[in-house]
């Protein structure tokens, strides 16, 4: 009998702690997240680290999205459809225009520079 | 033939600006397509008790979000006055506010909405919203203009 009742008692701990890790970790998750959204009223920070009230309510917003079952990837998308790429630190777009851009402009300097001197020296 | 590659690379580059310019717009600038979300008429007005009546409110109307901790939205009340009295309906969306402060305001400073709608921060979500005061132009369900922080004279003249 009371080995039943230890045996119970150690399963009840058990169980309380996975769900706390449950817990813990999709917390954890979220904060991550929040982490990757950017406060477009004080730019420089993530909706974690600022207490605007426009930070405040996008955790809010977006917690209720995730108890309600909507995943963290379908909040994404629609967060870009409300707000832009802006609103994302890791912005889903390929930017390569932005990249190739220095790249380009480097090649332009370089053949102009080189179609002067040719000038130059034929002269 | 060396020349005649330079021209390419300039339409190149010009092409790479364009498309830059393009992708990094602000979004208040690619809002001109978008729809007021239906969220916005499924919460009812605060004094009324009822839905919004999008008939009443016509074609043109304008939704401001506003609360009483707002300083900037006091600096703009009277133009929404000003924009009661010339006849435009306006949808005041109270943001995350206390209530009693919130009814205080209002008689205090005028009510110049057709419907005031609470909101716990679902319905500004949904707007886009950045910060309080900011108010939408609508005309056909579609937003035409979005001005972020206190309206100016100027951002409404042409509708006095």
């Amino acid at each position: 009998m009371k080995i039943l009742k230890l045996t119970s008692n150690f399963l009840l701990v058990i169980f309380l702690l996975s769900l706390f890790s449950i817990g813990y970790s999709n917390e954890n998750k979220l904060n991550d997240y929040f982490k990757t959204i950017r406060c477009l009223v004080c730019e420089g920070q993530s909706i974690n680290e600022s207490d605007t009230e426009f930070a405040i309510n996008l955790r809010e917003q977006i917690k209720i999205k995730t108890n309600s079952g909507m995943s963290i990837k379908e909040i994404n998308q629609e967060l870009i459809e409300i707000y832009g790429e802006q609103i994302s630190f890791n912005p889903s777009k390929n930017h390569f225009l932005l990249w190739l851009m220095p790249l380009i402009l480097v090649l332009v300097i370089l053949m102009f520079i080189r179609n002067k001197l040719k000038f130059f020296y034929k002269k | 033939m060396k020349k005649n590659l330079f021209i390419p690379f300039i339409g190149l580059f010009i092409l790479a600006i364009c498309a830059f310019y393009y992708f990094n717009q602000a979004p208040s600038q690619k809002l001109e397509a978008k729809q007021v979300p239906p969220v916005l008429f499924e919460a009812k007005d605060f004094y009324k008790n009822e839905l919004i009546d999008t008939q009443n409110l016509g074609d043109f109307y304008i939704i401001n979000f506003f609360a009483s901790w707002c300083k900037p939205c006091l600096a703009e009340h009277p133009l929404l006055m000003e924009l009661q009295s010339k006849g435009i309906k306006i949808i005041g969306v109270n943001f995350r506010d206390d209530e009693d402060n919130f009814i205080d305001w209002i008689e205090e400073n005028g009510n110049p909405f057709e419907y005031i709608i609470r909101d716990d921060g679902s319905i500004a979500y949904e707007m886009g919203l950045i910060g309080v005061p900011e108010t939408y132009f609508i005309n056909n369900k579609i937003i035409q203009k979005k001005i972020q922080g206190p309206l100016f004279y100027e951002d409404i003249e042409t509708y006095l």
